[in-house]
């Protein structure tokens, strides 16, 4: 049984239709990409995922509970922790009081101050400036306290919704080590991406979602044969009114 | 003829030095008040955007708990505080039923939502408590004097004083050290967020509430010492300064929210010692007037936000 | 007949049909021949004038504003300034110093509405200017401590309004009739607002005023109009309904008679000035409605028959809640109230629901 399984998921913004039947699963132990040009639907599967946006219809199990009609508190305390698009720090508390948020959902008070020696010492930079308030913070560094935080709950599985997004080429590519690091401590990740590049280097499948539907989905072999791929991205004159990328890798 | 002059001067000089520490005194405890009411309105606002108009009438409820509780032979300490928490309930109670429905709609809605709740309690007190004031048991501090020297002090004045930086204080820790109060100001920054990190949003909400009801608790045991009255529409004076102190102290933020409640606190004792008598029962105006100046050139208020909120 | 044509007709016919209620209304009042009911739709038209006068800032503009009864008060009170003659002004305002310009000055009727209309309005104006800068929580608050601070004035400042004591022996010079075509033009005004360009801009920056200043509109400027022209309409009423009710004292302006106008807004909807006028309408009726029956039961239990076991207290205030109890009820059921924001116009059209075209299912491409 999939850790995360989405069937057919419908999304309405009004009158614009935003996921118009997204299906997707994600095993234990992987990293999963979802990618695609803005507009595609990534961000609103994740927010759909997280109880955040109500779909119209569709379903969306985890460990083979239905998660539909949850709310968003609800959904972290199972065991699904967000990094969102823009990171979203507390800007007025300080980065100890991001993390210690981050366990609001954790009863054992030693298991909180234990992740917090251990994600401190993975993050030496929060270390060195735990009471300072969180919105000083670089982008990068609030990059690293948004995953900091999501971990603190121990979740199972990690959204993570753009996170190299407005970083610094050199701070992208330590972000997706870090993923790949977390899913060597045994983290599942969704990871929804533009920078197409290095998310397929470390996904170990992926779903590309165009207008709201899943395109192509496979291993990134399989999808940089993808023909449609090569041509929205690597620039052959697609004719298709896709933008390309932003490339801010490589 | 010089000695009499001399100790004019002198008592001249000791008598200023004397109304600038009254002065100092009195508007370190309206102050004080004045800045825990305005916190109460802040906390909700921060959250919901929620511009609580009914928040008077939680301090009518704890101005009625008084008079209720006072009738029983409850030593008085006792009343004071039951009456707090009656006001507390009130406000989780008010959130509960009134607030909880309409959610998520506009701060407009929000706005008027909350104007029909305060003039409905207003007008189901008037319908079964009383349209009449009355005077619930006061102990008797209210109204003595402390004589220092040439100073005179009222004891309420000194209670309130303390009181109001007793539960400043308290506050803080709350907001510093538990994960309630960490809630609390996470969800002021991103309520969304906060609830993607675990927190029940009921909870939040409601808490908020609570703090709210509580501030309101403590300010009507203070505000009906000084009148030694309590009925219907009493709330009303309250809020208004709730109001005015918090957009004066920039609505956005809790510490603008204490600023500017010393602030109204200093400038309203200011008015009424310095005023000129026949100028005074205009008081009010020119205390408008000064605000409206300071919105001229504020007008997020004297602190501005520090970081731009989540658009909800 | 094209789709252009239809939807000129359509709004042209909005104030007609608002026009013709109203009409309709005093007419039945006249056939009527009860005083009761002709007051009562007497005091319901200056209250649509408010209501309309609210709904031209509030409506357009999106801001909740309770200062409108401060300056139905400066037009209540100045409008008798100068309506009143000397003799009446002795026996009105007899603190006014007799070698006042003010004392000596003696208008008509519709005269002294109108200057009573322009002095509120440079008031209005003045305030407007420090307001229209401040956000939405801000602003509210502020324009509710005006209202507050104009009501303190006036009960202090003896020789304009005679303070707290009732002013009495206003000459009653508004009928149903005058009542009427004031609160027509008042309807007509703040129709004519919302459909013109000025309005179209303020409601634009309503929706989202960052998108409306970047497309050149001024939002501070038009709610400033909005704001403006509301105080003129409000400070109308304000003279209308002082030569209405003869007696009044600045407790006659204050929180629950804003209630009421927010109320019937609020009830009506908010968004159109239909809503503005059948809020009126509605609520209006139902008070007195409301007031009927409290006035039986009160008078039930006091002959003691078996309404006093069903309510065991003396009813005050009752109509209050039951408005309260009703605004609050709208706002979670139907917050854009019983017109849900739209006008009524003939002819009536099916609106268009959607632009997409929910057979498109390709997915190639928006």
């Amino acid at each position: 049984m999939s850790l995360l399984s989405v069937r057919d998921l419908k999304v309405n913004y009004g009158a614009i239709q935003a996921l118009r039947g997204v299906s997707l699963e994600v095993e234990k132990g992987e990293i999963v990409g979802l990618i695609g040009v803005n507009g595609a639907g990534k961000s609103t599967t994740m927010l759909s995922i997280m109880g955040v946006v109500k779909p119209i219809s569709g379903q969306i199990d985890y460990e083979g509970q239905q998660l539909l009609g949850q709310p968003p508190e609800g959904i972290l305390r199972k065991g699904i922790a967000p990094v969102m698009e823009g990171r979203r720090i507390f800007p007025s508390l300080t980065i100890e009081e991001n993390l210690r948020l981050g366990a609001a959902s954790v009863k054992a008070k030693d298991q909180i101050e234990e992740d917090l020696l251990k994600w401190y010492s993975f993050f030496p930079i929060l270390r060195e400036r735990k009471a300072q308030p969180a919105g000083k913070l670089s982008g990068g560094q609030q990059q690293m306290l948004a995953v900091a935080r999501a971990l603190m709950s121990r979740p199972k599985l990690l959204l993570m919704d753009e996170p190299s997004l407005g970083l610094a080429p050199k701070l992208v590519a330590e972000v997706f080590r870090l993923i790949v690091q977390l899913r060597d401590l045994g983290m599942t990740v969704l990871l929804v991406e533009q920078n197409v590049r290095m998310t397929l280097d470390i996904v170990n499948r992926a779903y590309l979602l165009s207008t709201g539907r899943v395109e192509f989905a496979g291993t990134p072999d399989e999808i940089r044969k993808h023909a449609d791929l090569e041509r929205a991205y690597f620039g052959s004159g697609s004719g298709r009114g896709h933008s390309p990328s932003s490339e801010a890798g490589a | 003829m010089d000695t009499v002059l001399r100790q004019k001067r002198e008592r001249n000089g000791v008598s200023f030095i004397n109304d600038l520490l009254q002065y100092g005194v009195s508007s370190l405890s309206l102050g004080g008040l004045y800045a825990l009411m305005a916190l109460g309105l802040v906390i909700v606002y921060g959250i919901l955007r929620l511009v609580n108009f009914a928040y008077g009438e939680l301090v009518m409820v704890g101005g009625y708990g008084l008079l209720i509780f006072g009738e029983t032979p409850l030593p008085w300490i006792i009343c004071a505080v039951l009456s707090i928490l009656a006001a507390l309930f009130a406000g989780v109670l008010m959130e509960r039923v009134a607030f909880r429905p309409v959610r998520n709609t506009s701060p407009t809605t929000l706005l008027i939502t909350s104007f029909a709740v305060s003039n409905l309690l207003q007008n189901i007190a008037l319908l079964t408590v009383s349209p009449r004031p009355r005077a619930p048991r006061l102990p008797e501090f209210f109204v003595k004097s402390l004589t220092v020297g040439d100073l005179r002090i009222k004891l309420a004045d000194l209670i309130a004083l303390t009181v109001s930086i007793l539960a400043l204080v308290v506050l803080t820790v709350f907001l510093r050290r538990t994960i309630i109060g960490l809630a609390l100001r996470a969800a002021a920054d991103d309520f969304t967020m906060t609830r993607l990190v675990g927190v029940k949003a009921n909870m939040v909400i409601a808490s908020a509430f609570a703090v709210s009801g509580f501030m309101a608790g403590i300010v009507a045991i203070f505000w009906i010492g000084r009148t030694g009255q309590t009925y219907p529409s009493v709330g009303l004076q309250p809020v208004l300064i709730a109001f005015i102190a918090s957009v004066v102290g920039g609505m956005s933020s809790l510490k603008g929210a204490v600023l500017g409640g010393y602030v109204l606190g200093f400038l309203t004792m200011g008015l009424q010692t310095w005023l000129p008598q026949g100028v005074n029962n205009y008081r009010d105006a020119v205390l408008f007037g000064i605000v409206i100046v300071v919105l001229l050139f504020r007008p997020d208020g004297l602190i501005k936000p520090a970081y731009s909120r989540e658009a909800r | 007949m094209s789709r252009a044509q239809v939807t000129m007709i359509r709004r042209f016919s909005t104030p007609v049909i608002l026009f013709g209620i109203m009409l309709a209304i005093a007419l039945i009042s006249e056939l009527r021949n009860d005083v009761v009911f002709e007051r009562v739709v007497t005091v319901m038209f200056i209250n649509l004038l408010l209501t309309v006068a609210l709904q031209v800032f509030q409506g357009n503009s999106g801001l909740g504003t309770f200062g409108q009864y401060a300056f139905v008060t400066i037009g209540a009170y100045s409008s008798i300034w100068f309506s009143l003659t000397q003799k009446q002004k002795r026996t009105a305002l007899p603190d006014m110093p007799r070698d006042w310009w003010l004392y000596e000055q003696h208008l008509g009727f519709i005269p002294s509405i109108l200057v009573a209309g322009a002095i509120t309005t440079v008031v209005g104006a003045v305030v407007g200017v420090a307001f229209v800068r401040l956000r939405g929580a801000s602003f509210t608050i502020a324009t509710f401590a005006f209202l507050i601070v104009i009501n303190r004035v006036a009960l202090q400042w003896t020789q304009l309004t005679k303070g707290a004591t009732t002013v009495f022996g206003v000459p009653k010079y508004t009928e149903i009739w005058d009542a009427l075509v004031w609160a027509s033009l008042g309807v007509l005004v703040a129709y004519l607002f919302k459909e013109s360009p000025l309005g179209l801009k303020l409601r634009a920056s309503r929706e989202d005023e960052d998108a409306a200043e970047s497309l050149g509109v001024n939002s501070a400027l038009v709610r400033w109009f909005a704001w403006t022209l509301s105080v003129f309409l409000s400070a109308v009423a304000g003279a209308l309904w002082a030569h209405f009710i003869q007696n009044f004292s600045p407790h006659n302006f204050y929180i629950k008679e804003t209630f009421l106008i927010v109320a019937m807004l609020i009830i009506g909807g908010s968004g159109s000035v239909s809503g503005a006028v059948l809020g009126a309408i509605a609520v209006a009726m139902s008070q007195e409605g409301l007031r009927q029956v409290e006035n039986w039961v009160n008078i039930q239990r006091g002959r003691g028959t078996w309404v006093e076991t069903v309510v065991p207290f003396q009813l005050v205030g009752f109509t209050e809640i039951i408005i309260a109890c009703a605004i609050i009820i709208v706002l979670i059921l139907r917050p854009s109230g019983l017109t849900g924001g739209r006008e009524i116009a003939w002819p009536r059209v099916k609106p268009v629901t959607s632009l997409a075209r929910p057979s498109d299912d390709s997915g190639a491409g928006a």
